[in-house]
């Protein structure tokens, strides 16, 4: 029973003292600005076929990402028939509401969409700590309340994920998988600590 | 005074434009719509299956290109409908007993339109829409146009909740056969979803099968 007690106290403290730059070494930012390129090129439409897992609800259909000029983007998620199911503006940082169905139309759950895809898009962040390990550098950026780290490989020099956290606990990762020419053909965001998962596949347009 | 008949002009010019433009389609007298009105619902009314290959345009107008995909539609009397998308990728859904039943690339899974009356009276309106029959005067405010080649009708829906995402159907006749050769939705911020019909058979006979999805 002891060592039971004992042992679950030593899993609780791991859990507790795990943080994203455990073990790495943190080093003087060589950079002012972490740069995500993957939705930076204002003359491309950036279509992918979305599957959006909201509390239990699924929804597929077609995202739409345009890059309408600097600082500047905008998201349209449309059923397959061409029905908009929600539709944001990110101008200057700040967001603009469209339109969305009733059943996303609620604020928690439009404030979690908003931030997620700001860090989805949002092309220049400020660095203000950098972690090095053995094959990426790690970024911390702040937005909102959030810290966000930036994982680049040191090889490809990819963005290859980004992870959320709040208080040093992950809320949201985003995974840019199968890069191609500029292009992130796979991306998958998977919340934490709610059901909220989003999966994009790239279709070219 | 060079000004103001360089004003007038620029005027004069603008109006000019506009008269060609509304030329192309002209309103149908009230005799013509009735007429129009008439023979469509016979022709629906007589309509036991369509087959048709279809090609769709998302417009959305930030975009620097239309959205594209293609597919086949097959319609059966009264209310079955099932839509193939083949290109960008392969899906298909199936409207029958107030469900849409999906399948996205092999995976399937149904969807209770019970739940949303918004989408569930867009999706009865698409399948009137496929058959031309969407003439209800208590729903919509309907407008009859014509060309040298279609017959063009515009239906306005009048419910608020239908309203709140589609701003009009626009259903384009061809002339000679009263097909419904277009369907175009057009969204409240001028954004539209367009299909195009294309090697339409009629009245072949279809299996319930078909619509096992």
């Amino acid at each position: 029973m002891r060592y039971f007690l004992i042992s679950s106290l030593f899993l609780l403290l791991i859990s507790c003292s795990s943080s994203i730059t455990k073990g790495l070494l943190e080093q003087t930012p060589n950079k002012e600005i972490v740069v995500n390129n993957y939705f930076s090129n204002s003359d491309k439409d950036y279509v992918y076929k979305a599957k959006i897992s909201v509390y239990n609800t699924n929804f597929s259909g077609l995202l739409i990402i345009k890059k309408i000029n600097q600082n500047h983007h905008r998201i349209v998620f449309t059923t397959e028939f061409g029905n908009n199911i929600f539709d944001f503006e990110y101008i200057e940082n700040s967001f603009k509401l469209n339109s969305a169905v009733e059943k996303l139309n609620k604020k928690h759950i439009i404030n979690t969409l908003s931030d997620d895809f700001y860090l989805l898009v949002n092309q220049n962040n400020k660095v203000f700590k950098q972690f090095s390990e053995r094959n990426q550098m790690v970024y911390q950026t702040k937005f909102n309340d959030y810290d966000n780290y930036f994982f680049v490989s040191k090889t490809s020099n990819n963005l290859n994920k980004i992870v959320m956290a709040s208080k040093e606990k992950e809320k949201m990762t985003i995974f840019y998988n199968n890069i191609d020419n500029k292009t992130a053909k796979d991306i998958a965001m998977i919340h934490q600590n709610i059901k909220m998962s989003i999966y994009l596949t790239y279709l070219s347009n | 005074m060079h000004m103001n008949l360089k004003a007038c002009l620029i005027g004069f010019l603008l109006v000019l434009n506009s008269i060609t433009a509304i030329s192309q389609q002209i309103a149908l007298s009230e005799e013509e719509s009735k007429d129009l009105r008439i023979k469509v619902v016979e022709k629906s009314n007589n309509t036991t299956s369509i087959i048709s290959d279809f090609i769709q345009y998302k417009h959305l107008d930030f975009l620097s290109n239309d959205i594209e995909s293609r597919g086949n539609m097959v319609f059966k009397a009264p209310d079955l409908i099932k839509w193939e998308y083949n290109i960008p990728f392969k899906y298909s859904v199936v409207f029958k007993d107030g469900k849409l039943n999906i399948n996205d690339e092999g995976v399937k899974s149904k969807l209770d339109l019970s739940s949303n009356k918004a989408f569930k009276s867009l999706n009865n309106l698409i399948i009137k829409s496929v058959k031309g029959d969407m003439f209800d005067d208590n729903q919509f405010e309907i407008e009859y146009f014509k060309d040298n080649t279609h017959y063009y009708v515009r239906f306005k829906p009048k419910e608020k909740r239908l309203k709140s995402f589609i701003n009009e159907f626009m259903l384009s006749f061809d002339k000679e056969t009263l097909d419904v050769v277009e369907v175009k939705m057009i969204e409240n911020s001028e954004d539209y979803t367009l299909l195009k019909f294309i090697n339409q058979e009629f009245n072949r006979p279809i299996s319930n099968e078909v619509f096992l999805n």
